[in-house]
């Protein structure tokens, strides 16, 4: 059974899995895009200190091949095979990237996900989707690390930059380069090597002028498919800057098979360093015919506009064109067959992209409120509602009555009691609840009138909820009422409920709410307190005081908790006061 | 003080419907392509824009749905920009694209008149929900707005082996190629008051989406106020 990760989840492979010959399989595919898949095999300082464990198209092994490119399989779009035992000492971490290749952001990523298999079975995976990143161009997907043991951490952390910003991050040298504006600028570095060469090593720049328009864009064309390799030659068309001749033919077909030795070798420790040093002779190549540049710029807008889809799509529409005109003046005389509502077509023009302003459908403009994959026994939606699954532990929950909003499966929603003497109790404190229990096998998703869930896993410990801000909990849970005694509350005491045990217990709060350590000044209104913390051991030591707030003209009612305890102790209060 | 606020102006037109936020959306109105609006959504209007209560077509149509207190719908139409909002509720923007959906009657904030529509009461159910459960089926080339209690969740009914049920408060919408009928859990035990509170649920099966909102309050506000 795979665990599912969430970005920033951690855990030991060993937990995961007895094995340690693992393969991590990547799917992350965007219309249009493709990726590079690569991992980085970084020393304790997180430096790709040896670049033999850079592992990628152009390297598919480390030296003693613990770590191996498997290539594409399995409905992965990369695969590595990763043997845990057989990495040297001097690596510490494994870090799985994916870059686009080309023009793009990870916005457009269709839902992928990281995936560990071992022994011919899933046992992890880290899934994401394009909602998760902005206008980034690489990220990091997952990590391998040793801390003690090999532990797996699913990161899910974007690059702006793309490549260049992955590579700064683990190549310790390239930090000084002085600042070069990340992505844009670099990557045109590279692609100058790419045309600039002609020139340095064939022609003098006078001659290149003339051919320049129309060469530079046949050699731009191609290559924009090939970003990241150009990244990694940038660096290189350094060294190698006298012998030039060789990069541009090299350049253009992206993985070039002949090239690992070109390629492969001091590319990444090396990459950016001399960039610098690099700089200068560049514009001569590049700068020089300065004219061209229009030219080669304009196709490579969309390369480096980071706003790749839709930039072309819809900037010509959306732009000043369309709505401001449509929208004041001159509809009869722009727009005349629009009445019929079934006329698409001119329906469709005029006001192109209002109209297509997406790629439409349901699917589409619902994506991001799709339900969240299945994960642990409670799964957070989002914000508002929360699902259970039941599954086969039999292990039922108790849940609000009504608090259902939809399942799946078959699952028996019964009445649950409090019993006689829960009832009397119940009565006499106020802290009842209408509950229901869901049993069976299936996955429960409960919500109720807009309220904040909070999900508090308990492994021991305890806390105190007020009855009325419970919605749901396992069944296993202990759960109890304690009473608060103090002056000035009305009725003489307070009470809540202290849940303790191992399980969950869904807490619900109205609108956000504030969690706040317990230190010797912290006070709550006694109105507004949704929960608060109550390790066993700290039951008494994390005692409330009563205090009235004795204002002129208040009526007095308001109580104020005051709180104590051992360091680690919270309270929750919502901003509401019921 | 205009600086603090200027967050807050109307960014530049994208898309015939868009969202201002979370709860507010704005329409590029132009004429010749009007928008059925729940009667009482509008906010705030800029340009030419003219409502029509009690549209004829509506009445061809939802004749059923109409009440003493006229239909729920009016017609907007003009040009400029159109923001409605219910009560602070969510709003999800979509641009059907040939494709279906069905929406619970007070989830529907705003369509395009080009969809092409009807309204049919929920079979099986509409004696039990008190305000008599309406669905507006929508299909076709254009936008539709709806609103949803908190943060909408899709579930996709094909994914679990059994058929989805889901109760009728929370329903915001659902594809209409899905199969719906109603399910009873009344036993004995909930006749004396000991029911579990979930006395019924609309049951789906087949391939297709449901949308539920986070919320059981699914009265209609909008109509309350009329």
């Amino acid at each position: 059974m795979a665990r599912e990760f969430q970005r920033g989840h951690k855990a030991k492979i060993s937990d995961l899995t007895s094995g340690t010959d693992l393969y991590v399989g990547v799917q992350i595919n965007a219309p249009g895009l493709t990726f590079d898949i690569s991992c980085f095999g970084l020393d304790a300082n997180e430096q790709l200190s040896d670049d033999r464990y850079f592992v990628f198209f152009n390297q598919p092994k480390s030296p003693e091949e613990s770590i191996q490119l498997l290539g594409s399989q399995a409905g992965d779009t990369e695969s590595f095979r990763v043997t845990l035992d057989g990495i040297p000492p001097q690596i510490q971490k494994l870090s799985f990237t994916a870059t686009i290749d080309g023009a793009g952001q990870m916005s457009q990523v269709a839902p992928g996900y990281l995936r560990i298999v071992a022994g011919g079975e899933e046992v992890a995976r880290y899934a994401f989707d394009g909602s998760e990143f902005s206008t980034e161009r690489a990220v990091m997907l997952g990590d391998f690390y040793l801390k003690d043991v090999w532990r797996f951490a699913a990161v899910g952390q974007g690059f702006d930059g793309g490549l260049e910003a992955l590579l700064r991050n683990f190549g310790g040298e390239v930090a000084e380069e002085e600042q070069q504006p990340a992505a844009a600028p670099q990557p045109q570095g590279g692609a100058a090597p790419g045309f600039a060469p002609p020139p340095g090593g064939a022609a003098p720049a006078p001659s290149f002028g003339a051919p320049a328009p129309a060469e530079p864009a046949p050699a731009q064309a191609p290559q924009p498919a090939a970003p990241a390799p150009q990244a990694r030659q940038a660096p290189q068309a350094p060294q190698p800057a006298q012998g030039f001749a060789p990069p541009p033919g090299g350049a253009t077909p992206p993985p070039g098979p002949a090239q690992p030795d070109v390629h492969a070798q001091p590319t990444i420790a090396a990459p950016l360093a001399p960039a610098p040093g690099q700089t200068p002779p560049m514009p001569p190549g590049y700068g020089q015919p300065g004219q061209p540049a229009p030219a080669p710029q304009a196709p490579q807008q969309p390369q480096f506009g980071q706003a790749p889809g839709q930039a072309p799509g819809q900037a010509p529409g959306q732009a000043p064109g369309q709505m401001p005109p449509g929208y004041g003046q001159q509809p009869p005389a722009g727009f005349p067959g629009q009445q019929a509502p079934g006329a698409p077509s001119p329906y469709g023009q005029p006001q192109g992209v209002p109209q297509g302003g997406g790629p439409g459908g349901v699917a589409v403009a619902l994506q991001k409120y799709r339900e969240a994959p299945t994960g642990q026994r409670w799964t957070q939606q989002n914000e508002q509602m929360i699902r259970v699954d039941l599954g086969a532990d039999g292990q039922p929950i108790l849940a609000r009555q009504g608090s259902m909003v939809l399942y799946q499966g078959k699952v028996d929603f019964s009445y649950k009691g409090a019993g006689f003497a829960g009832r009397i109790v119940g009565n006499a404190t106020g802290q009842e609840m209408q509950l229901m229990r869901c049993s069976g096998r299936g996955q429960v998703f409960l919500a109720e009138n807009e309220a904040h869930l909070h999900p508090i896993e308990l492994q021991g410990d305890a806390i105190c909820v007020s009855a009325e801000n419970v919605l749901a909990y396992d069944e296993s849970l202990q759960h109890e009422v304690r009473r608060i005694e103090g002056h000035g509350i009305p009725g003489g005491a307070l009470f809540t409920m202290q849940f303790q045990g191992t399980g969950t217990v869904i807490v619900k709060t109205k609108g956000t709410p504030v969690v706040l350590p317990v230190t010797p000044t912290t006070f709550a209104d006694a109105n507004s307190i949704v929960a608060w913390s109550a390790a066993s051991q700290v039951i008494i030591s994390s005692q409330v005081r009563l205090r009235r707030q004795a204002f002129p003209g208040h009526s007095g009612e308001t109580v104020n908790l005051q709180f104590r305890g051992a360091p680690g102790n919270f309270i929750v209060v919502q901003p509401y006061e019921i | 003080m205009n600086q603090q606020l200027a967050g807050f102006a109307p960014t530049p037109v994208a898309a015939r419907m868009e969202n201002h936020g979370r709860s507010m959306v704005k329409i590029a109105m132009q004429s010749g392509q009007d928008i059925f609006a729940r009667t009482g959504s509008m906010v705030a209007y800029e340009g030419f824009v003219q409502y029509e209560p009690n549209p004829p077509a509506v009445r061809q149509i939802a004749g059923q749905w109409i009440t003493g207190e006229g239909t729920p719908l009016m017609k907007a139409s003009g040009d400029g920009m159109l923001y409605l909002a219910d009560y602070g509720a969510d709003v999800v923007v979509i641009n059907l694209n040939g494709e279906g959906l069905s929406v619970n009657g007070t989830n529907l904030l705003a369509f395009d008149t080009s969809l092409q529509w009807g309204v049919e009461r929920v079979k099986g159910l509409a004696k039990f929900a008190g305000q008599g459960l309406w669905n507006v089926k929508l299909g076709g080339q254009g936008w539709v707005a709806l609103t949803s209690r908190g943060a909408p969740i899709v579930v996709d009914c094909g994914s679990g082996e059994d058929e989805t049920y889901v109760d009728p408060d929370a329903l915001v919408a659902w594809s209409p190629n899905l199969k719906v009928k109603g399910k009873r859990s009344f036993k004995a035990s909930s006749m004396i008051g000991r029911g579990s509170g979930e006395a019924y649920q609309m049951a789906f099966s087949g391939q297709g989406i449901v949308v539920v909102q986070p919320s059981e309050d699914s009265t209609d506000r909008l109509r309350i106020r009329g």
